[in-house]
């Protein structure tokens, strides 16, 4: 038995499930870009996975861009965040409702 | 290479840093703007004086044809009108002005991108660096209800930027390649069609756009997120946004995925009957106007998946025809919304009553624009309506319209209560509405618009014909 | 193929050996009695030398940092970039030195903004 294309493919979709539960149950705003962080990891594994099977380099070109990217957007949610928590001491996405959703 | 062909986005982008070093080593600020508008013309020359070239650059992840070069021209006017309308609103963050022009050029940057790949990762990044920009615009204003959210659209865009990813990396997993043209390829050399895999793709891929172009059942963003952004911002995302949405969709799913057609037409097509009916029933209970023009968009934005649902070129020509009447209507009804509200500082539709007797000309046009919405002639929208409608008639999808003009009917009914709110309202002071001569023009300019295309439409919906006609090889 | 995972299993057996017998193997000896015990506060603290630890370990970082993490993201972004256009950098030619540039020259702007913004600056 080896470690074939769809062994990583199931960790990939193991880790996105993961990662969308903690975005749709967890209340913590911080803890939810985690969560998101960890589905774009998924994405990653993904990526890689079909770039080293496919034997083309593409894939992981992907992959630094989407890692690059995720930086930015994480960035900028903390900075989100701190205002956020600047005004209403609270990180509590359930706290959000100014605007009902 | 042809660096050439990059040129519109690359003086874009070098405007948009010219903007923020200026705000750094200048002190009359009140330049920033003008600097920023002016500075629009060259992009938008070098736009026009690419058109009718037919060219690929970067290995093809770069493509310049009618299509994108026509999205980039839209993408400048909007942001030059969006830009002039601030010019009433930018006090409210006097000390960031410049940030606030450079980054809506930045985020205009990307959209122009969006338009103009034919690569996953290519637009991908443009698609990001669209989304950022956004998400810092939106929680400009720093007090509550703003960052609140801004840090709303970021979380759900991003959650829905790892979901198109995930699609991506399927299509990209099957076909080995990124290229949309060699993705369509390998789907029908290799009868990939009748693949699992790939239709989940396509469901990934729908999601993920889906939440962009703010379709039933990913629009929970929108009402939010247009009543806390800044105005002028609402307005940008209302329009560009989605039409950048649209643009790249009809490019991936045009061009990659065309063998496909069967399969998303359907999806879309029920997403679009669903949008719609949704937008709509919502919108009747909005007391806020931004908020009731949110789902007014997302109504908007059913309508305009008539066309994607046609899967023919004439319903991409008549999508692009209806995105051009679009943009007008929403811009003008917002950037009167602007002044109206800078002076009573109230978005409640109950605080606009017998706004007509305060603000003759503002009234007028915020009601020109609301009766274009409602797609009541002679205005933008009611040709708009008409050409996508007949599209989706001619793809056989009559239930499909059937339901778009009962719904046409409904949103009537919100649209004119705004008017006779405005109208037949008693007025709550005597103060007149001031309004700067940059807001005006732009208001005047919007509803111009609006009335010309409605009277005279033939040749925008000949220019939206050429570019549309770019998309199928 | 099964070989492969053998190895990792007889590594995997060996690192939970070794980190139980550090771990068992005092416990065993105290039990036996080999080991006279004889507590003082020296050894009862966290280390045996350097600075005393203060407080609990759960402290909020001050918030300061964040800028400078910011930072960091930044240039370590541009890092990731530059790796792999250096391992090309002789098939890339002008071309590629130039969007190099042109990157760089991106990232430069932020940097001129967070400086003069004075976020270099510990307030």
């Amino acid at each position: 038995m080896g470690v074939g294309l769809e062994h990583f493919l199931i960790l990939s979709a193991v880790l996105f499930a993961i990662g969308l539960y903690g975005v749709l149950a967890k209340k913590n705003a911080v803890v939810i870009l985690m969560s998101i962080e960890i589905m774009l990891s998924a994405v990653n594994i993904a990526m890689v996975a079909f770039s080293r099977y496919s034997q083309s380099i593409t894939g992981q070109v992907f992959v630094i861009f989407i890692m690059v990217v995720a930086a930015a957007e994480a960035a900028v949610g903390l900075a989100l965040i701190i205002a956020i928590y600047r005004r209403r001491k609270t990180v509590d996405a359930e706290k959000f409702d100014l605007m009902k959703w | 290479m042809n660096i050439y062909l990059l040129s519109p986005e690359i003086s874009l982008l070098a405007l948009a840093l010219v903007v923020i070093l200026l705000d750094l080593f200048m002190d009359r600020k009140w330049l920033l703007g003008v600097v920023s508008v002016v500075g629009l013309i060259v992009p938008a020359a070098f736009t026009v004086a690419l058109w009718g070239t037919n060219q690929t650059a970067f290995g093809g992840a770069l493509v310049v044809d009618q299509f994108s070069l026509f999205f980039k021209l839209f993408f400048l006017v909007v942001v030059a009108l969006v830009i002039l309308s601030s010019t009433d609103y930018a006090h409210k963050f006097a000390a960031f002005r410049g940030e606030y022009y450079a980054i809506l050029l930045l985020a205009t940057t990307g959209m122009m991108l969006m338009a103009s790949t034919r690569e996953l990762i290519s637009i991908y990044v443009a698609l990001e660096l669209t989304g950022i920009s956004l998400y810092v615009l939106t929680g400009f204003l720093k007090d509550d209800k703003s960052s609140e959210a801004g840090l709303k659209y970021l979380l759900l865009g991003a959650v829905a930027s790892a979901v198109l990813l995930y699609g991506m990396a399927l299509v990209f997993g099957l076909t080995g390649t990124t290229h949309l043209r060699e993705i369509a390829t390998a789907i029908s050399a290799e009868g990939l069609l009748s693949s699992p895999a790939l239709l989940m793709g396509i469901v990934l891929l729908v999601a993920g756009f889906g939440f962009k172009i703010a379709a039933v059942p990913f629009q929970m963003w929108v009402p939010d997120v247009y009543e806390g952004a800044p105005t002028p911002v609402t307005a940008y995302l209302s329009v560009a946004s989605k039409a950048a949405g649209f643009a790249v969709i009809l490019r991936v799913f045009y061009e990659a995925l065309g063998p496909a057609s069967l399969d998303w037409g359907m999806i879309f097509a029920v997403i679009a009957a669903i949008t719609m009916t949704v937008g709509n029933v919502v919108a009747i209970a909005q007391s806020n106007i931004k908020r009731m023009l949110g789902y007014s968009s997302i109504a908007q934005a059913g309508y305009l998946m008539i066309g994607l649902a046609a899967a023919s070129t004439t319903g991409s020509s008549a999508l692009v025809f209806f995105l051009v009447c679009y943009a007008f209507t929403n811009l003008g009804a917002f950037i009167a919304i602007i002044a109206i509200s800078n002076k009573i500082d109230s978005d409640q539709i109950a605080d606009y009553s017998g706004m007509a007797r305060r603000a003759p000309l503002l009234s007028l046009a915020l009601a020109l624009c609301l009766i274009s919405l409602a797609g009541i002639p002679p205005t933008a929208g009611f040709m708009a309506k008409l050409y996508i409608f007949s599209a989706g008639i001619d793809s056989g999808l009559v239930w499909l319209v059937i339901i778009a003009v009962i719904n046409t009917v409904i949103a009537a009914y919100y649209y004119l209560r705004v008017v006779r709110v405005i109208y037949l309202g008693a007025p709550l002071s005597e103060e007149r509405v001031p309004s700067s001569g940059a807001l005006r023009a732009a208001l005047s300019f919007a509803c111009l618009g609006v009335l010309a295309l409605g009277i005279y439409p033939w040749m925008v919906l000949r220019i939206a014909e050429v570019a549309a006609s770019m998309l199928l090889p | 193929m099964l070989g492969n995972f053998g190895y990792i299993g007889i590594f995997l057996l060996a690192a939970i050996g070794f980190a139980a017998s550090t771990i068992l193997i005092p416990v065993t000896l105290r039990f036996l009695g080999v080991v006279p015990r004889k507590p003082n506060p020296t050894k009862y603290t966290t280390y045996e030398c350097g600075m005393e630890t203060v407080g609990k370990s759960w402290v909020r970082f001050n918030f300061r940092y964040y800028f400078f993490a910011l930072l960091f993201v930044v240039f370590d972004i541009q890092v990731v970039f530059l790796y792999p256009w250096a391992v090309h950098f002789n098939q890339l030619r002008l071309f590629g030195l130039v969007e190099m540039l042109a990157f760089v020259l991106i990232l430069l702007v932020g940097f001129v903004y967070a400086w003069r913004k004075g976020v270099l600056q510990w307030k």
